[in-house]
């Protein structure tokens, strides 16, 4: 058993995947019939075999979700998107587990990104 | 790859091999400098302070001071000279939001001046963005803003690494009057950088107490409720980390390394390094 989809809240589904592609750089790989009458577009965020499914019809996915992002360098991408226009609602915040900053996508769903540290090291 | 980069706000980076020894010269600004490999020495007056790849120096806009290499081969050093004006507003903008930090009543901006200019440990969260932003101005980024993000976050650990070493441990001394808490810690971090430069010396109690102008039975004291070790636990930890570092970066052999961080002999090294970190130096070395 291994986790595969993440099923994300999608208001507007144009809106939310240019968000997602142009924006956040994530890839489209294919897209499925999820449920009866609802396809998925299913989107690569990096190199894990994790994928975030959207879709137009949201019966089955009507809740938001919290997501996280790994980085390695988190002001760097912060910085980044914020130039393309990303709304951050926190700046990048120094947490137990590392530098974290977190915003949201046109429809409320929650991003945060988090570059982890090792601070016994 | 030997750079210079000043910034539009007149903030500079300096990233140099060197193995000269430099004359005596003044801080144009409040620096923060690093040694990635190798050592370098610094004369601030009286004071000798080394910095090793573990640790950072401060020195405040004005300072004299001289410099040279320790190490057999060339020290690769990284400095930040921060303007002015850049500083004056990182103060007024994330200092007041978290004024919890330098605006405690005992600690006038007068003692924060004369009191910063020592070694810190340089982990953590500084150690990251230091290297980020090394990797990005070693790829050639040009992005302005992007650089002073993460000089403002180097701020933003320096204060928080500032916090930690001087009023955290200066609340732990058992004094019921702050001035003399401020003293006495002062004394103590001058112990603690004579430690952190003589490392590798035989250093005596008595020695270190009168670096510190601090009787031996009061720096025992003194330094055992600010740093939670005897002065004698803390140099062993600095010479087991130090050879940790020269195990995972340098191919001298264990024996070189023993005499290297002042150990007199290798099997009470060998017993040292294993009880501490739970792995024989060869082991740790293998797995690095």
């Amino acid at each position: 058993m291994r986790l595969k989809y993440i099923p994300v809240y999608a208001g507007s589904f144009e809106e939310q995947l240019s968000f997602y592609t142009d924006k956040l750089g994530f890839k489209i790989v294919s897209k499925i019939p999820f449920y009866e009458g609802a396809e998925c577009t299913l989107l690569e965020t990096g190199n894990y075999d994790v994928l975030l499914a959207i879709s137009k019809r949201n019966l089955h996915t009507n809740l938001k979700s919290c997501i996280i992002l790994n980085t390695d360098d988190c002001l760097s991408d912060h910085h980044t998107l914020k130039a393309l226009g990303v709304e951050f609602f926190t700046e990048p915040q120094y947490q137990p587990i590392g530098l974290v900053a977190e915003f949201t996508d046109p429809c409320g769903n929650k991003f945060v990104l988090l570059e982890e540290r090792d601070y016994n090291n | 790859m030997d750079y210079s980069r000043t910034l539009r706000n007149n903030n500079k980076i300096y990233c140099r091999t060197t193995s000269k020894q430099n004359e005596l010269q003044c801080c144009d600004d409040f620096n923060i400098r690093f040694v990635l490999s190798g050592s370098e020495s610094y004369h601030l007056g009286r004071r000798h302070l080394s910095i090793h790849p573990d640790s950072f120096l401060i020195l405040n806009k004005g300072t004299q001071y001289a410099s040279s290499v320790l190490s057999n081969d060339p020290a690769r050093t990284f400095s930040i000279n921060f303007d002015q004006k850049f500083l004056v507003d990182f103060k007024n903008c994330w200092l007041q939001k978290h004024d919890r930090l330098l605006n405690r009543q005992c600690f006038s901006q007068k003692i924060e001046e004369e009191f910063n200019e020592t070694i810190y440990p340089f982990r953590g969260d500084i150690k990251y963005n230091i290297f980020h932003l090394k990797s990005h101005l070693d790829n050639g980024v040009q992005d302005e803003l992007l650089i002073n993000e993460y000089l403002h976050h180097c701020l933003i650990n320096y204060y928080k690494i500032y916090n930690d070493e001087i009023f955290e441990k200066a609340e732990k001394l058992n004094f019921l009057n702050s001035s003399t808490r401020v003293e006495i810690l002062r004394r103590l971090n001058l112990a603690k950088e004579y430690l952190y430069s003589n490392f590798n010396t035989n250093v005596t109690l008595e020695d270190l107490a009168e670096h510190a102008c601090l009787s031996v039975n009061h720096l025992l004291r003194t330094f055992k409720q600010a740093f939670n070790l005897t002065p004698h636990q803390f140099l062993i930890q600095l010479r087991l980390q130090r050879a940790q570092l020269l195990l995972k970066t340098t191919p001298y052999s264990i024996n070189e390394i023993v005499g290297m961080v002042g150990f007199e002999c290798p099997s009470s090294f060998i017993r040292l390094f294993r009880t501490h970190y739970k792995v024989t130096p060869l082991k740790f070395r293998k797995n690095a």
